[in-house]
């Protein structure tokens, strides 16, 4: 398969940061990927530049083989509303649904309807006037309806009480079984995504820190429950990511792989073997990252 | 090109910013100028500037067709080439439409004698000199010109920051003032004016439109590397 966005040593600086620090990764066509990262790590400064909404200070992006940029080729087969996206002056969500059937060629006008009750959204009201939360549900509709080849979703549950979050996601699922396509979606909140994504990419601080299948991620550690002094006693020597304790049943989750041996190993001990968090599991990369890159930087100074 | 004509589409799917909204300001312009005029006790006719009052409209709609519409067409994955060819053939259509409404705004002041009361908003004689045709030129020129200096302004301002529009705006200002300081030492006001004259109203619309054009340009070039 080839890739459908390819990007080699994107750096973007303003003034005084540096918000994309040689980025290179490339994105496979038919897959959700997750954009994981915190709040300015580069996720939406990333996804401008691969449409061509932005300028990369240096590197390359490649989308469908071509530059973007100025490019209606490429540009007509993407989709990119961002998080705080501007409507024009005095808008209603109708008209922003009427723009977005001019443009995408193929905007499925039922599934926007369905969306929109679904969403309980207002269509006459200014967009301006919007609550937060019907205001990324605008976003959404436009996001899902277009079913562009390649779709962004930027942080897109922002406001959304959790009924509404949850329509999405399922939204989402459904009609990409029944028209694959590549979706990416940006998100700071990892465990309420981590389902829908079949691939992770952790940016961190304008750089890639991490671009794996999800399962592949999972399988980077493994979370046992029981009793609390065997958990113990079993994660002795290892490097804990995470501690629960309830009463005496304890749940620790620990990096590394474990093989099919010592799984039994585990089963056999009487404790159990539960899902990791991909929340935790990232958030512990990530800082061990940091730690190893500040650790590198001060190496060079010396 | 389709995707072109969509961004007219796109401009005008709310057709409350480039009709209503100029059309209500002209009605109340005209309402409140000939109620002015049926106050004046004088049966000499009575001229005044109301007509200008949409032509402002057409400024801040030029400014939020560059702050507002500009990032959304970049989220209906619109090239920045459309939406500016899309939104100045909007704007040429808009300020063609107020130029009807200017002619029809002259004929219904002709038939009416100035709505009985002698006032005119429309009908106004320097205007009118080179004819229906000349006074329409006049009038979509200065709604052009409006808007354009709007989105220009705007796509300065988004491209460089509020710093150096106010330096250009500034250095735009102190050139004209230089060129009338230039003109009162050389005492030529008297042949500016003549010339002025001579022009009429129409000349210097024309001359307006090559404002525009120039502006356009500009603007264009500024605008091609603009981020919502």
């Amino acid at each position: 398969m080839t890739a459908v966005i390819e990007v080699q040593n994107l750096t973007k600086r303003y003034k005084d940061t540096e918000a994309l620090a040689g980025v290179s990764l490339s994105i496979q066509p038919g897959s959700i990927y997750g954009l994981l990262g915190r709040n300015g790590a580069g996720k939406t400064t990333l996804m401008s530049i691969l449409t061509a909404q932005n300028f990369a200070t240096s590197g390359e992006a490649r989308v469908f083989g071509e530059s973007p940029y100025e490019n209606p080729r490429v540009l007509s087969r993407m989709c990119f509303v961002r998080e705080s996206q501007k409507y024009p002056d005095d808008a209603t969500p109708r008209h922003a649904f009427t723009a977005a059937r001019l443009f995408f060629a193929n905007w499925d006008q039922a599934l926007a309807d369905r969306l929109i009750e679904d969403f309980q959204l207002p269509m006459k009201q200014t967009i301006k006037k919007l609550s937060r939360g019907q205001l990324s549900a605008v976003g959404v509709i436009i996001g899902l309806a277009s079913r562009a080849e390649v779709t962004f979703f930027d942080e897109p549950y922002l406001g959304l009480d959790a009924v509404a979050r949850q329509i999405f996601y399922d939204r989402l699922i459904e009609d990409y079984a029944e028209h694959p396509r590549t979706i990416i979606l940006s998100s700071h909140l990892i465990d309420e995504v981590a389902n829908l994504i079949e691939r992770v990419i952790v940016i961190d601080k304008g750089r890639i820190l991490l671009d794996e299948e999800t399962d592949a991620v999972r399988d980077r550690a493994v979370t046992v429950v029981g009793d609390a002094a065997k958990v113990d006693a079993w994660s002795q020597g290892r490097e804990v990511l995470h501690r629960d304790e309830l009463g005496h049943v304890a749940s620790v989750t620990v990096l590394g792989h474990l093989s099919g041996a010592e799984r039994a190993e585990v089963a056999a001990s009487g404790l159990d073997l539960a899902p990791v968090s991909l929340q935790q599991l990232i958030v512990r990369l990530t800082q061990k990252a940091g730690a190893e890159a500040l650790a590198a930087d001060t190496q060079e100074v010396r | 090109m389709s995707r072109t004509l969509n961004v007219i589409r796109l401009q005008l799917i709310n057709r409350q910013t480039f009709i209503w909204v100029p059309l209500i300001v002209l009605a109340s312009a005209v309402l409140v100028s000939v109620l002015i005029y049926a106050m004046i006790p004088t049966s000499d006719p009575k001229y005044g500037g109301g007509g200008q009052a949409p032509l402002w409209v057409f400024f801040a709609v030029g400014m939020s067709a560059m702050t507002m519409t500009f990032p959304f067409s970049q989220a209906m994955s619109v090239t920045r080439r459309e939406f500016f060819l899309g939104t100045l053939i909007t704007a040429v259509l808009a300020s063609a439409f107020m130029g009807v409404l200017f002619l029809i705004g002259g004929g219904i002041e002709m038939l009416t004698n100035g709505y009985g009361v002698n006032g005119y908003v429309f009908h106004l004689p320097w205007l009118w000199e080179a004819g229906p045709l000349g006074a329409f030129i006049v009038y979509f020129a200065l709604a052009l010109f409006f808007f354009v200096v709007g989105f220009t302004g705007a796509t300065v301002y988004k491209r460089w920051g509020p710093v150096i529009l106010t330096i250009a705006s500034l250095a735009l200002a102190l050139i004209l003032v230089a060129l009338a300081f230039l003109v009162t030492r050389l005492e030529m006001w008297e042949q500016v004016w003549i010339g002025i004259l001579d022009l009429g109203a129409l000349g210097l619309a024309l001359w307006g439109l090559v404002v525009v054009a120039l502006l356009s340009v500009v603007s264009f070039l500024a605008f091609r590397r603009a981020t919502p």
